[in-house]
């Protein structure tokens, strides 16, 4: 017999959005499921810079988009401290950016009341050293970094708690509809095939890129301009802040610190198909001769993956010949019982990262009043727990680099590793590159018996560094099988899958050392292990 | 960190080169024998990723790393593994300081200039149970460790320069070792060199910084680097080589200088550095060499000293012995040491720096030679703690061979 479910609401979408809509759901009482189609986080909401946006980007021509960014930079500081590093960010004009510019900006970000100061050029040449000798001027900004991955976990952790329930992997096949009204979802386990129905009075269109796609089940128009924009991660963290350039935004001009690397992008180019992650070498390159007006070394620096993801912008007339660049990055939040006459379905898109939390608090204050509930979001005050410890795992035989890892990590869960850790074993390091343990591997293993390396990955930093998993993915596997967490079968799917996706991000970026390392993965899993043969019969 | 080490550090960026192949881990003597040094990738680049112009990690297992440089040897990648780790030595020590005895132990110079003053009480007392048991307790240098005789006489009292204009010109860096506690090796290469027709002079030198840099006391040897530059080119600018008798000097003047000092100055006295045997070879090739040699029937082992190995130019000493007639050398094979400098001498170290030498140890039995031959007096401290036969340093056995060779012409 077929599965099925019943709730209030319906989420679609497992990316920021739609996971900070269950936990304002949750937060208010109200019962809720999401369905995502991969892990969390599986499109858009992974494939960014990580940036928590002060506002001052859309300064001069987004202002709309500028206060919301800075109040929500505030707002999520202060709430969400466990995926916020207070980098602050810079904004550095160079010599050909338009003066004329700078002044408007000050100007707008000083109406807009965004603090924003001058630094001397000496200060910003002794903090980030890497930086332009050539820079004219430098602003300090309240740019900060988001980590992403921790932020979609702790998010969805918080919402588990609260009571919502919570489906990766699981595909949307149809929407169900009675007359004018919505009434619930039905998914499939991409993972077994299994098929399920979720009934529900509310149904939420949080998939981003795949809006269109869940519009079209619905029979609702629906016009979303994915604007497919790369990055490319440098392998080590070489600025303390973000660094912005200080001209009308565009292609390649914001450096962003993540943990152990620094993140350098963006392009922006539309495309039609949402599960178009392609990399372009010349798109690459073209942006890297950008970037480097403001880091001259960037060409020597070594590169470790590029990664792309698509912004769903949402254009009420969306004219064709739209670039992206102009279009607002303020959100849209569409009634479709209003706007199309089914009710009951409720669209959010556009808007930023940065802006997450209030687009889940304004669909939600949609739902309550389509539910008839007055109950108040709590978002703004409600704050997640804090990923720092203060306990230093004494009780560890650890490396400090780990010991630092961990105690900008472990968070809520920090007893439960300190319990693991004491074993010796367990706090071995199996990602060398980001100095991730087994403990911490282990408990990032779900126990349902998939054995998936970017879950593992996206848990833990497994992979993240210079070597792409070339060594960790491996030990990862082995370890698994040796702890009766996997089978061997499975151990050898999930290697294959990881590498591959680890491959792609390495090849298009693949000179110089990246290109050896790319080489001695190669011949690591291919000649050494033999994988290549068993990879081939699988994707015939 | 003060500016100049921060400086230094930035300007080092070969890490970014690591593919992680743990060749240098598999190479290290030291990851060999304990697991509580954390190994070269992780102390070298690893670390230096992780807190290049961030916060810096200070790791106090980097007191393990001997600095022998068998990782950067190894490294297919070209990564300046052991100058990285001996950035993360000073960085260790900028934020803990150094203890008095890791103070003392890298001040060579001092302590040559001190003991050999007073060299009959300080031999006699260094073999005092009592005497070496406060030592234990105060200093943590372990009572079982023997320790390299210092001399009245040494190099610097019995030498005088003598110029009298020959075509290649020797400026001799002496070192510590040869200087206060075997001269007769020093007088050896004097020797040697004479009988090559080439005069020999001694430039005002200080300690290579080589002892410091492995107790992390990078300010001070760098000092000690701008001295020797200074001091050193004055003569190879008139014409002069550079010569050394200990491998550790050699490394030091060839490759330290050039990342502790980093300036054109090391870089050009770098280019006239030679080890004493690489300098004979190099003599021999260009037809040079006097090899008036008298036969020595002898079997004799060899032990290539880390550093000498470091220096990447094959095994000079052996390939200059064996001109010797009747000569037979034989390398021992048998890695690191385990003396390691000032490493052997420390009493947490002790347990470590036995299992080390075990191997060197074992070959020497195995072979049975009349005795052993290696460059490096800390080598041969370890040699002689550990094994019954006697040690010598290449000069000497040349030195004798060309005496013989002058008194049998004379007969």
């Amino acid at each position: 017999m077929k599965k099925a479910l019943e709730t209030e609401v319906a989420v679609i979408g497992g990316g920021v959005t739609g996971t900070g809509i269950l936990r304002d759901l949750a937060l208010r009482g109200i019962k809720a499921v999401l369905v995502e189609q991969g892990d969390l986080g599986h499109g858009t909401s992974t494939r960014n810079h990580g940036l928590l946006h002060s506002g001052c980007r859309y300064a001069v021509r987004d202002p709309e988009a500028a206060v919301e960014s800075y109040q929500e930079n505030l707002i999520l500081k202060r709430t969400i401290p466990g995926s916020i590093e207070q980098t602050g960010g810079l904004f550095v004009k160079v010599p050909g950016d338009d003066d004329a510019y700078v002044r408007r900006w000050l100007d707008s970000c000083g109406k807009l009341g965004i603090p924003v100061g001058e630094i001397p050029l000496e200060q910003a040449f002794r903090e980030e050293p890497y930086l332009t000798k050539e820079a004219q001027a430098v602003y300090q900004v309240p740019d900060g970094t988001i980590d992403d991955f921790t932020l979609l976990i702790d998010v969805a952790a918080d919402a588990v708690a609260h009571g919502a329930a919570l489906l990766t992997y699981h595909e949307v096949t149809g929407i169900m509809t009675e007359q004018n009204h919505v009434s619930g979802i039905h998914v499939r386990d991409t993972r077994n095939g299994e098929e399920q129905d979720i009934y529900a009075p509310i149904v939420i269109n949080a998939a981003g890129p795949w809006g269109m796609n869940i519009a079209k089940m619905a029979g609702v128009p629906l016009r979303i301009i994915n604007n497919k924009g790369m990055l490319v991660v440098f392998s080590h963290r070489f600025n303390k802040r973000v660094i912005n350039r200080l001209r009308m935004p565009g292609d390649g001009d914001i450096f962003v610190p993540a943990h152990d690397v620094t993140i350098f992008g963006t392009t922006g180019k539309n495309t039609d198909d949402p599960n178009d992650f392609s990399l372009n070498r010349e798109e690459m390159e073209q942006m890297l001769t950008t970037g480097a007006d403001l880091i001259p070394e960037i060409h020597q620096m070594r590169l470790i993956r590029a990664y792309s993801g698509s912004r769903p912008l949402y254009q009420k007339t969306a004219g064709k010949g739209s670039s992206g660049r102009d279009v607002t990055r303020g959100m849209a939040l569409l009634d479709h019982g209003e706007r199309d006459g089914l009710d009951g379905l409720i669209t959010i898109t556009g808007g930023k990262l940065t802006t997450f939390r209030l687009m889940a608090e304004r669909t939600v204050d949609l739902v309550c009043k389509k539910l008839g509930s007055d109950a108040q979001c709590t978002t703004r005050e409600a704050a997640l727990p804090s990923r720092k410890s203060t306990d230093s795992f004494s009780g560890a035989n650890l490396a400090p680099a780990a010991r630092h890892k961990l105690m900008n990590w472990a968070g809520v869960r920090t007893p439960e590793f300190e319990t693991s850790l004491k074993d010796r074993e367990a706090a071995n390091v199996v990602c060398e590159c980001e100095q991730v343990t087994w403990a911490e591997i282990d408990a990032a293993i779900p126990g349902d018996g998939h054995l998936d390396l970017g879950d593992i990955r996206r848990r833990t930093r497994l992979g993240m560094g210079p070597c792409q998993g070339t060594f960790c993915n491996f030990r990862t596997a082995a370890l698994a099988v040796e702890h009766g967490k996997a089978g061997t079968r499975e151990a050898d799917c999930a290697l294959m899958r990881g590498v591959k996706e680890r491959r792609k991000g390495m090849g298009v970026v693949a000179t110089g050392e990246t290109a050896k390392q790319l080489q001695l993965m190669q011949t690591i899993y291919q000649v050494s292990l033999g994988f290549g043969n068993e990879e081939e019969k699988q994707h015939v | 960190m003060n500016d100049a080490l921060l400086d230094l550090n930035m300007f080092e960026d070969s890490y970014e080169k690591c593919l992680k192949c743990n060749a240098c881990v598999a190479s290290c003597p030291v990851t060999g024998a304990t697991l509580d040094f954390g190994g070269p990738k992780h102390m070298g680049p690893e670390l230096k990723r992780l807190i290049d112009n961030q916060q810096v990690i200070d790791d106090k297992r980097i007191e393990y790393c001997t600095l022998c440089g068998n990782c950067d040897l190894s490294c297919p990648e070209d990564v300046h593994i052991s100058t990285l780790t001996t950035y993360a030595k000073a960085i260790h020590t900028e934020k803990h300081g150094s203890s008095f005895r890791d103070f003392v132990l890298s001040n060579a110079e001092l302590v040559g200039k001190m003991a050999s003053a007073f060299a009959p009480v300080t031999n006699t007392a260094m073999k005092m149970k009592p005497m070496r048991q406060v030592m234990e307790t105060v200093m943590r240098i372990p009572k079982e460790r023997k320790f390299p005789k210092y001399k009245f006489k040494n190099f610097n009292r019995s030498f005088a320069n003598k110029v009298h204009g020959s075509k290649r010109k020797v400026a001799y860096f002496v070192g510590c070792y040869a200087m206060y506690n075997a001269p007769e090796v020093a007088e050896s290469f004097v020797k040697v060199m004479n009988f090559n027709g080439i005069e020999v002079v001694k430039p005002r030198q200080k300690c290579c910084g080589v002892p410091m840099l492995a107790n992390g006391r990078l300010k001070q040897a760098r000092k000690n680097a701008a001295f020797n530059i200074d001091s050193l080119l004055e003569y190879t600018r008139k014409g002069y080589d550079v010569v050394t008798t200990c491998t550790s000097c050699g490394l030091a003047l060839k490759k330290e200088y050039l990342s502790i000092d980093g300036s054109d100055k090391a870089k050009e006295l770098a280019a006239h550095v030679y080890d004493a045997d690489e300098y004979l070879r190099m003599l021999k090739d260009n037809g040079e060499l006097n090899t008036h040699l008298a036969p020595m029937k002898q079997k004799v082992g060899y032990h290539a000293p880390c550093h000498m190995r470091a220096q990447g130019m094959g095994t000079p000493a052996m390939d200059i012995l064996e001109l010797i007639p009747g000569f037979n050398i034989y390398d021992l094979g048998a890695g690191c040491c385990g003396q390691c400098g000032t490493f052997g001498f420390k009493k947490e170290k002790y347990g470590i720096s036995m299992k080390l030498g075990r191997t060197m140890a074992e070959s020497v039995k195995n072979l049975d030679a009349d005795y052993t031959v290696t460059e490096c007096g800390m080598c041969k401290n370890q040699l002689d703690q550990l094994t019954d036969k006697e040690v010598r340093h290449p000069m000497q056995i040349l030195a004798e061979s060309y005496e013989r060779a002058k008194q049998l012409q004379t007969v």
